[in-house]
């Protein structure tokens, strides 16, 4: 199994390289070409960075992103990577991949960034992991328009806000599994056994 | 609700984890990466790789110390110490640091905050502050306790605030390494004038020290070295205690 991580700059790869590695079978690779990217079995857009230079790496290969996503290429975005399967982000400039309608905002919210560990509820995302506690390092979220694609969600402060996306065999988490210790690393096997079985 | 946090403290000095008294008198405590994976295991929230290398050929083992850890540690990592510009945080970035703590830079140059902030995020960035009571107050202190500043500690953190820090590190060095308990009233002062989360640092002796340094001084998390890595207590003693008190925490039992 092919996974592959879309490096778009300024990235901190180690800990979601090796948490993904943890797999059976799994071959992971960083690409930083976005058209490159989408020749694998499982894409990975990881959680670095700000909105309006990410989208400025991905506008080349976008459509043909979208094309894989269509067709059922499994893909887990991670923070910024969740956002950027949306249409637009009041952070910066430039096209999220659209595979899930809403726009992304900011935490309302007077501790912003969230920094810290924060509880996932109800979370039904996987069948194989639950989520409870969970690591985030955000100011922004994800405002979805069709709740039923939520399967978990948090609260930080009085804002409660998708924690986990989901629609096919397309994950989005706003919180970092990586970083989310033993829990965290089993939701990334657990995905990648489901989505690829 | 986020939950309040357990952060472990590793000093790194060329590569081997040591613990001084009151910033002075070392003694080699360990590996850190194995170190950092215990306490992982045993529960904490996060880990901090604070260097004190004193020579640059110390110094250079770092990196390569932060990315050993960053390949086999699942939980955010923080290292700070002789970080002096934008590119000594990339490095520590790329190298598989979650966040680097700035002290004595920012002291000497405090664009440097901003600078972080704007190219790698907010969430990134920790104000470290190293304070020493002086009458009413509290003055910042550099160079690992040794320098004094005019700066007082309170306002200092609310401009590390407002120039781009997501976090501020608040280190009592009257109380480091004394294991009689977190400077109460600075870590309240300083939770009171700042919106960014606030880590209490210098002085556990005991998990009711670290109760109180979350409860009575109000931090966001709490900073510990010697009590664990001399087995005084443990990361789930601690957080039995503070469970118990009612505190919302990361639960790993």
């Amino acid at each position: 199994m092919r996974v592959t991580l879309f490096d778009y700059g300024a990235g901190n790869l180690h800990s979601l390289a090796k948490a993904l590695a943890t797999a059976e079978g799994a071959e992971v690779r960083v690409e930083e070409d976005p058209l490159r990217a989408v020749d694998t079995d499982v894409l990975v857009l990881p959680g670095v960075g700000a909105f309006g230079a990410a989208a400025t790496r991905l506008a080349p290969g976008r459509e043909a992103m979208r094309a894989a996503l269509a067709r059922g290429l499994p893909c887990l975005g991670i923070c910024l990577g969740m956002q950027l399967l949306f249409e637009s982000s009041e952070e910066g400039p430039g096209d999220g991949l659209g595979y899930f309608s809403g726009r992304v905002t900011r935490l309302r919210a007077r501790r912003v960034p969230q920094m810290g560990w924060n509880r996932v509820e109800a979370d039904t995302t996987l069948t194989s992991a639950r989520l409870e506690t969970v690591y985030y390092a955000n100011s922004f979220v994800c405002r979805v328009e069709d709740a039923s694609v939520v399967t978990g969600w948090s609260t930080h402060e009085d804002d409660r806000f998708a924690a986990v996306v989901r629609r096919g065999r397309v994950v989005g988490v706003q919180f970092h599994p990586e970083k989310s210790s033993a829990p965290g690393v089993a939701f990334v096997r657990g995905f990648l056994r489901e989505v690829t079985s | 609700m986020l939950t309040r946090r357990l952060i472990v403290c590793l000093d790194v000095k060329g590569g081997r984890v040591v613990k001084g008294v009151r910033f002075e008198g070392l003694r080699d405590v360990g590996d850190p990466v194995e170190l950092a994976l215990r306490y992982e295991r045993e529960g904490a929230d996060e880990v901090t790789f604070l260097d004190i290398s004193a020579s640059n050929e110390e110094r250079q083992t770092l990196w390569d110390l932060v990315q050993r850890t960053a390949e086999r540690l699942f939980i955010p990592l923080t290292v700070g110490g002789g970080v002096r510009t934008v590119a000594d945080v990339g490095r520590a970035l790329r190298s598989g640091a979650d966040k680097v703590s700035i002290n004595s830079a920012a002291v000497a140059r405090p664009e440097l905050l901003t600078e972080c902030a704007e190219r790698f995020g907010a969430q990134c960035v920790v104000a470290s502050i190293d304070a020493r009571r002086d009458g009413e107050r509290w003055r910042v202190h550099t160079h690992g306790g040794r320098k004094a500043t005019d700066l007082d500690a309170v306002a200092w953190a609310r401009e590390c605030v407002t120039r781009g820090a997501g976090e501020v590190l608040l280190t009592s060095i009257d109380q480091d390494g004394a294991r009689t308990g977190y400077d109460l009233a600075l870590t309240r002062a300083v939770v009171d004038a700042v919106d960014v989360p606030v880590i209490a640092s210098g002085g556990a002796g005991s998990a009711e020290h670290v109760r109180d340094g979350l409860t009575r001084g109000g931090a966001d998390a709490a900073l510990v070295a010697g009590i664990l890595h001399d087995g005084l207590t443990t990361v789930g003693s601690i957080k039995s205690l503070l469970l118990a008190s009612g505190l919302p925490i990361r639960s790993t039992t």
